[in-house]
């Protein structure tokens, strides 16, 4: 273990708050994590005030199709004659909710199975590892595809479907930290001094391995990210909502590349990996700082 | 425990390991809603009387513990059952130019996102903190949040539609007749390098850092200190001491990916038209076409846990530090 990490834990041990300031202080020092920091505010401002920065409404049709950018139009229109400035701005709401929804679900699920598998052991520990790299093991977009087939393709389900392929990276994680956190002194004085396994789970290895395992985390939203637009691409997104990858999709079907408006190809692409991107620097910013041993391990 | 003992605990593993996904894919492929017959209907191509028929045909219409009986001992002898939607055995229609296309397509740009992912890792690794690793750093953070399929529409946007360099779809041109196999390898990598490149551009991000950080943490190993001390030119130290114990873990983790690769594959192929195995399971899924997702799942898996299998053994043999528990 590094002294970072050590003077970090005792931190966190001496008072949460002091931890979370001195995390903000080292963070801030951090160049590509501002950025990422700074990139991902203005992506959720964006999110929240989207209707009041569109110039018309994303789902009507406010021009010819397919125009190039104009001063009417920033970024033309689409094969609906729809302002694709405007669908890009509210195609933001379904990538950060998606993302972010997906992502904690699938820590919430991940961080169980770990904690129960690494704390217990045994037959538990067993069982549920045999579970975790079963799923670990099924390729992502196709079963993905068969997901949405048969549960049908609305947000929760998108949702649902990218946290249960998602959670098994995010379970391994945490039951090895919480196997080196199991055998350490604070833990052994606090079963002596009779604390309960509920206890111990939850006010000592949780709060413990959450800080180690929040780079990964982050990662994952932009994996959850990336998988929500994939899936739309290929025409399995939620029909009613307009999100970058649904754009995509009908920007292909209708044959933007050969329209006079390439820039419906361009800018949800823009958007997307720069969203996913800003997720990608701030991971790797709390990695330096929380955990130097972890930096790469989850990055697929 | 020593190392026979070990290979059967792991084969038994791995035998369990299919057991458990075939009755789990069994379930989830039972599960989804309507049946080739109801698509088929609803298209209007068939008479209602003509719907018991079909689904007697398919044995859709038997109690569902024989259907999972017979899918076991089905999927064990790698037989998948007539493909809906093809009339062929399924295992046909996987183990077919399909297939080939596939592999040529991942073997050709995961080959090359790896060697330059070394190389450049290798690389930046050793000269450490220096502007051009940091700039390198980020344009692989860069490649890593780029979406697989929106690469390649922009490439087909520059490269195919504005320049006219390169084919729009398909893995050669339709209606052509070759009069020598030159010719057609020719066509082939002429619409092979679109579809590569967008695969090896997105993956080297992943593989650089990979490398670059081991490599950072061999560098920092005390046999490395010493070969230099000891006056080895740096070149030697570099790509003959550190750099082949750093590709040893990046083979590793392109091992446990070809879950992810073949992720990739279904996106990249829809985006090319690239006839293979990703547009193939794609296609099954949309027309309900069971057994040709059965087997197409069967096979991704069957091919991960063996890779899974081998590389643990290979470690095992080889390194004497690894305990077999």
């Amino acid at each position: 273990m590094t002294e970072v990490s050590m003077k970090n834990r005792k931190k966190m041990y001496g008072g949460r708050w002091r931890g979370v300031k001195e995390f903000l202080k080292v963070y801030r020092k951090n160049k590509l994590g501002m950025i990422g920091l700074i990139l991902i505010i203005i992506y959720v401002f964006i999110a929240i005030f989207a209707p009041y920065i569109t110039p018309y409404n994303p789902y009507e049709k406010t021009g010819k199709p397919f125009i190039p950018p104009s001063p009417e139009h920033i970024f033309g229109t689409d094969e609906l004659g729809r302002d694709i400035f405007s669908l890009t701005i509210y195609g933001t709401r379904i990538s950060l909710f998606v993302g972010i929804l997906a992502t904690l679900l699938s820590a919430v699920i991940g961080s169980a199975v770990g904690i129960l598998s690494g704390y217990f052991g045994g037959l538990i520990d067993d069982l549920l590892m045999r579970i975790t790299d079963l799923f670990l093991i099924i390729p992502g977009i196709p079963f993905l595809i068969v997901l949405s087939v048969i549960l049908g393709s609305n947000i929760w389900n998108i949702i649902t479907v990218i946290a249960i392929i998602s959670w098994p990276s995010t379970a391994r994680l945490v039951r090895s930290e919480t196997l080196s956190l199991k055998s350490r002194t604070f833990i052994e004085a606090a079963k002596l001094a009779g604390a309960t396994d509920t206890y111990i789970l939850t006010r000592h290895i949780l709060v413990n391995v959450l800080p180690l395992i929040s780079a990964s985390i982050i990662l994952t939203i932009t994996r959850a990210i990336i998988l929500e637009a994939g899936l739309s691409f290929l025409g399995l997104g939620d029909p009613t909502k307009i999100s970058w990858g649904t754009m995509l999709y009908f920007a292909d079907r209708y044959g933007a590349m050969f329209s006079s408006n390439p820039y419906y190809i361009i800018i949800p692409g823009v958007a997307l990996s720069v969203l996913g991107l800003a997720f990608v620097f701030v991971s790797y910013a709390v990695d330096e700082i929380v955990n130097p041993r972890l930096r790469t391990r989850r990055l697929r | 425990m020593g190392l026979r003992e070990y290979t059967i605990r792991r084969i038994i593993e791995l035998i369990i390991s299919l057991f458990l996904f075939s009755t789990i894919s069994f379930i989830v492929f039972r599960m989804m809603p309507g049946d080739p017959s109801s698509l088929y209907l609803e298209e209007g191509i068939l008479e209602p009387g003509m719907r018991e028929a079909i689904r007697h045909m398919l044995g859709l219409d038997k109690p569902l513990w024989e259907q999972y009986l017979i899918y076991l001992k089905n999927t064990f002898t790698f037989t998948f059952g007539i493909s809906f939607l093809y009339n062929k055995p399924a295992i046909e229609i996987i183990f077919s130019r399909k297939l080939l296309n596939t592999l040529a397509l991942l073997l050709t740009s995961h080959g090359l996102a790896i060697v330059f992912g070394i190389l450049l890792g290798v690389w930046a690794a050793w000269r450490r903190g220096k502007i051009l690793d940091i700039s390198s750093m980020i344009g692989a953070f860069i490649l890593y949040s780029l979406p697989v399929f929106w690469v390649g529409i922009v490439m087909l946007l520059l490269f195919s539609v504005k320049m006219g360099l390169f084919p729009l779809s398909g893995t050669i041109t339709a209606g052509v007749t070759y009069s020598n196999i030159f010719e057609y390898m020719a066509d082939y990598i002429h619409h092979l390098i679109l579809p590569a490149t967008a695969i090896t551009l997105i993956r080297l991000g992943g593989d650089y850092l990979i490398t670059r950080n081991t490599m950072i943490t061999i560098i920092g190993e005390d046999y490395i200190k010493t070969a230099l001390a000891k006056g080895v030119p740096e070149k030697i130290v570099v790509w003959k001491h550190a750099a082949r114990n750093a590709v040893l873990p990046i083979v590793t983790w392109v091992g446990l990916e070809i879950a992810v690769i073949f992720s990739g594959a279904v996106l990249t192929e829809s985006v090319f038209s690239w006839d293979g195995i990703g547009k193939l399971i794609y296609d099954a899924a949309l027309w309900r076409d069971y057994p040709v997702l059965e087997a197409a799942f069967f096979i991704i898996i069957f091919v991960t846990l063996l890779a899974n299998f081998l590389t643990d053994l290979t470690y095992a043999s080889l390194d004497p530090r690894v305990k077999y528990d």
